[in-house]
């Protein structure tokens, strides 16, 4: 397969056939214009036609080249392959003579929004439609020119053949006759059945593999063009603050600045290459007004004053839990910072950027242009990830007003820093729950009351619980919050699944068995029973370890997870194995849909231990990887993962992997050490499971630190009853024993003593770990 | 200055103390070298100095000399190197973005030792962030690569 991305193709469109609508071939599906049987025939301008284009999703080139419209956005999900196969299926393409072409952001192409992992379920239909209705002209086109039947012809890898016969004719060689029929109405041609599938259902890696690999992949801040300049902006370090004054005698100084410009979002400075302009940001003095004096602890306190008093359960309850569940905001952390090239001239605009919703940036960069949304074309490029992240096209808006203020080619970019601090995050939330069970143990009520900032509703779990209240209140403090991977099931499948994993405790019950039973979904069956039987769940593990296992059903599909996990006795964790049984209906794509679901699964693992944003006197406190941060190659489980395909109607796989990988850690954590996750970041709770183990562990050795949590540094002192005199080794490691930092302490003839400097790290959890030549020791410390 | 980029010199015109990142990027146009981080946390931006796998947003061209940079573009253009074969043949990549700098750190453990074990492969990579979560592949595509 080619990767040649056809941007800039000239046409001229000529409009053949009558109008039809693709409205209604699949649930949910409605284009906003209507007439798109349009054939459109291009050519190079000297009247030979170049190639044909029975509809704005597929083009067929004189060379013989099939070129798929991909008109949803690229952020890693695999999007352009999976739309590609499938249109190319339908087609008879030959696969090895397709590539695909980002569709601009208009309006023609319906909704261009890539979320809620919709577009799957949204395209599925139409680009077989697209794909059947093309062939279906080459192959009228083919019988017209051998004076035979059409169903004398068939279609295979972009020829068409005579049947029992020796006459072809590639798809090129059949435009010149194709392009005078008229295009027949989608809903008079046949698609395949699934037994003639010959893409669809086997696996294609990523389309743009080998222009990855190669460094020829162009993201959005790639793009260039002559005489471009490099933007960014210095913004107010406080969640509202607003400018006071500044000045920029220095930052005009710097070698290749060439202007500092103020704009509602803050102070661009732009210069001719992306250091100078990051130089000049450093000597731009600015002080800005605080007007978002608050602190984490303030909305957690907020939250906790609006739970009130929960209802209480029905009196058939024999026992019940209650409690809080706590979700911290996240931001989405793409690899790629937030980046576009804008370039406005004679009252146009063009944009090239990566986002999920080329649409919206373009009615964004028009309104704050104040120019008509025809004068403002968005080309859409590959996203470094998406998340969620890039629905807001506030950085797209900022390039485009740099560009018209400066007049200057614009790349702008944020840096990681500017991410995190200036993100729309996923919602902080809260859950207070009480939840019963019967006497016989089944569940008798399930209570849930979540206060959030930002949209956080409660769900109701996946099985047969009677006696559901779900309550929701807020409370906002102004935080720019939005989608975020999975949306609000991160918060709510974590709960749910956990309370579930509660209540089967309480009922003293098996976890797996316990939903089991309470639910009638035959796919949830099926995905949880797979899981059980692939994980060996209910034999015995070594001490020490532990499973957990949760589900979740949404976006279309059905997945369970089993995570084995094993803790130590001074608290660190290891996370051997994760299983995964994913029901996604029918699986398009199967090679992509486990690195989806392996994918999904480390980024919850990664947010589950670590990661959290928090807020101190009005400033976001995480800055970068280092203090926001994921798990790298050495703390990855082991992956299982199995599909099951059916017959359904396939979904979306984006999403789905994440919800229910956080509460089967922390189930998983619980069957290890009785240690319950409430909160997260894990980090933020010392798995050290019992007095008993920790006097074991101290036997030898006497440690003292101050103080405890720590805010920027702590001293420690170290004394050893038994000490063999050789050389004592220290360090901090995190939850999952990552070392963080190696020290030596000073020995003063009794005990060693000294003081970590730790400002950077993010709170939570963390060990001081020494060796002493033989034996190895690790004391739980807190960072604030 | 000149630099000796892929084979090729390239004479500039810079700030010497700007890092090699940019020049890559926007003077030379060489945009295979990710910008992720600028601070030495992520290895989006990890080109080959001498063989070395080293953090391109963080060495100032001052510091380069005569040395001899290679860059994703550099490993081959055609794709025919064994990492990038072992890459494509798996299929490694989801959004992709820090793959050029996961696969120059590979280049740069492989150049040191071709038979690498999982152990090395975990030490050599464990500072290169995946955000899609394609660790696993990686060191597959690695293992796959050294016995190419």
């Amino acid at each position: 397969m080619k990767m040649s991305d056809k941007f800039n193709i000239t046409r001229r469109r000529f409009i053949f056939g009558s109008a039809l609508t693709f409205a209604g071939l699949a649930s949910g599906f409605i284009f906003s214009e209507k007439a798109l049987a349009e054939l459109i025939i291009t050519n190079d301008g000297d009247n030979k036609i170049m190639s044909f284009a029975p509809s704005i999703w597929v083009e067929i080139t004189k060379e013989n080249e099939v070129i798929v419209t991909i008109a949803r956005s690229e952020i890693g999900q695999g999007v352009r392959t999976s739309f590609a196969m499938i249109l190319a299926d339908e087609l008879d393409a030959d696969w090895d003579l397709v590539s695909v072409r980002n569709a601009e952001g208009d309006s023609k192409y319906g909704n261009q929004s890539t979320g809620g992992s919709t577009s799957i379920r949204t395209f599925w239909q139409p680009l077989r439609l697209a794909g059947a209705q093309a062939k279906k002209m080459l192959i009228t086109a083919a019988s017209l020119i051998w004076g035979i039947s059409e169903s004398n012809c068939y279609a295979e890898k972009s020829f068409v053949y005579e049947k029992n016969g020796n006459r072809k004719l590639s798809y090129a060689e059949l435009i010149d006759k194709a392009l005078t029929l008229p295009v027949p109405p989608t809903d008079s041609v046949t698609l395949k059945k699934v037994s003639d599938f010959r893409l669809i259902g086997k696996t294609k890696w990523n389309f743009d593999e080998p222009d990855i690999v190669t460094g020829k992949a162009k993201y959005g801040s790639d793009y260039r063009v002559e005489g471009v300049k490099f933007a960014v902006i210095l913004r107010s370090p406080y969640i509202h603050g607003s400018l006071i004054s500044y000045d920029d005698t220095e930052a005009k100084k710097v070698k290749g600045v060439l202007g500092v410009y103020q704009i509602n979002e803050g102070l661009a400075v732009v210069a001719e290459n992306s250091w100078a302009a990051l130089e000049g940001r450093n000597a731009l003095k600015a002080s800005w007004k605080n007007n978002s004096n608050f602190n984490s602890e303030d909305i957690r306190n907020a939250f906790i004053d609006k739970i009130g008093v929960l209802p209480n359960l029905p009196a058939i309850t024999s026992k019940f839990i209650e409690g809080v569940y706590e979700v911290p905001f996240l931001a989405h952390a793409t690899m790629e910072p937030m980046s576009a090239f804008a370039h406005f001239k004679d009252g146009k605009c063009e944009v090239w950027t990566g986002t999920q919703n080329p649409q919206t940036a373009r009615s964004d960069v028009a309104n704050a242009l104040g120019v008509f949304q025809t004068n403002v074309r968005v080309n859409v490029l590959l996203s470094g990830g998406g998340f969620g992240r890039r629905h807001d096209n506030d950085y797209v808006v900022i390039a485009a007003k740099i560009s018209k203020l400066s007049g200057h080619p614009i790349l702008f970019f944020y840096t990681k820093e500017d991410d995190i601090k200036n993100d729309n995050y996923r919602p902080a939330s809260i859950h207070a729950f009480k939840v019963g069970i019967t006497a016989n143990g089944t569940p008798s009520g399930w209570i849930q009351k979540v206060i959030s900032q930002g949209d956080v509703s409660p769900h109701r779990p996946n099985y047969d619980i009677p006696n559901i209240t779900n309550l929701s209140d807020s409370k906002s403090y102004g935080i720019r919050t939005g989608p975020w991977r999975s949306v609000d099931y991160t918060q709510n499948v974590f709960v749910n699944e956990s309370l579930m994993d509660e209540l089967a405790n309480l009922a003293g019950k098996d976890p797996y068995h316990f939903r089991f039973d309470l639910t009638k979904d035959g796919r949830l069956k099926n995905v949880l029973k797979l899981v059980a039987e692939k994980s060996n769940w209910g034999s015995e593990l070594p001490n020490g370890w532990g499973r957990g296992i949760a589900a979740f059903v949404g976006y279309g599909a059905y997945i369970a997870h089993v995570v084995e996990v094993s803790v130590s006795q001074s608290g660190k964790l290891k996370i051997h194995k994760v299983y995964a049984v994913v029901d996604p209906g029918f699986a398009i794509n199967p090679g992509n849909i486990k690195n989806q679901i392996m994918g999904a699964a480390i980024d919850a693992l990664s947010t589950a231990l670590n990661t959290e944003i928090t807020i101190k006197n009005g400033e976001i406190q995480q800055s970068g990887f280092h203090n926001f941060r994921w798990l790298t190659m050495e703390d990855v489980p082991d992956f299982d993962i199995d599909i099951i395909n059916t017959s359904e109607t396939p979904s979306g796989m984006g999403e789905v992997g994440f919800p229910s990988v956080t509460p089967a850690l922390c189930n998983a954590i619980f069957d290890a050490t009785g240690i319950r996750i409430r909160k997260l970041p894990i980090a933020q709770t010392s798995l050290i499971s019992g007095t008993e183990k920790k006097s074991q562990l101290s036997n030898n050795v006497e440690f003292d630190a101050f103080p405890i949590p720590f805010d920027a540094a702590f001293k420690v002192t170290i004394k050893l009853k038994r000490w063999n005199g050789q050389k004592l080794d220290i360090s901090i490691v995190d939850i999952l024993g990552k070392k963080l930092s190696d020290t030596s302490l000073e020995f003063d003839g009794t005990s060693y003593k000294g003081e970590f400097n730790f400002p950077t790290i993010a709170a939570g959890a963390y060990y001081v770990l020494f060796t002493d030549g033989i034996d190895s020791y690790s004391f739980p410390i807190m960072k604030k | 200055m000149i630099l000796n980029i892929n084979n090729k010199n390239y004479e500039i015109d810079v700030d010497p103390d700007i890092p090699l990142l940019w020049v890559l990027r926007d003077i030379l146009g060489l945009t295979g070298t990710k910008f992720g981080c600028g601070i030495g946390v992520c290895r989006s931006c990890t080109v080959l100095i001498d063989g070395n796998a080293e953090q391109s947003c963080l060495i100032p061209v001052r510091l380069i000399g005569s040395k001899k940079i290679i860059t994703i573009e550099g490993l081959s253009e055609d794709g025919s190197h064994p990492l990038q074969k072992a890459w494509v043949e798996i299929g490694v990549s989801q959004c992709g973005y820090c793959q050029a700098g996961q696969i120059m750190t590979a280049e740069g453990l492989l150049r040191k030792k071709p038979n690498p074990g999982i152990e090395d492969i975990n030490e050599a990579m464990s500072s290169n962030i995946c955000r899609c979560g394609t660790y696993n592949k990686i060191r597959d595509a690695i293992i796959l690569a050294s016995k190419g």
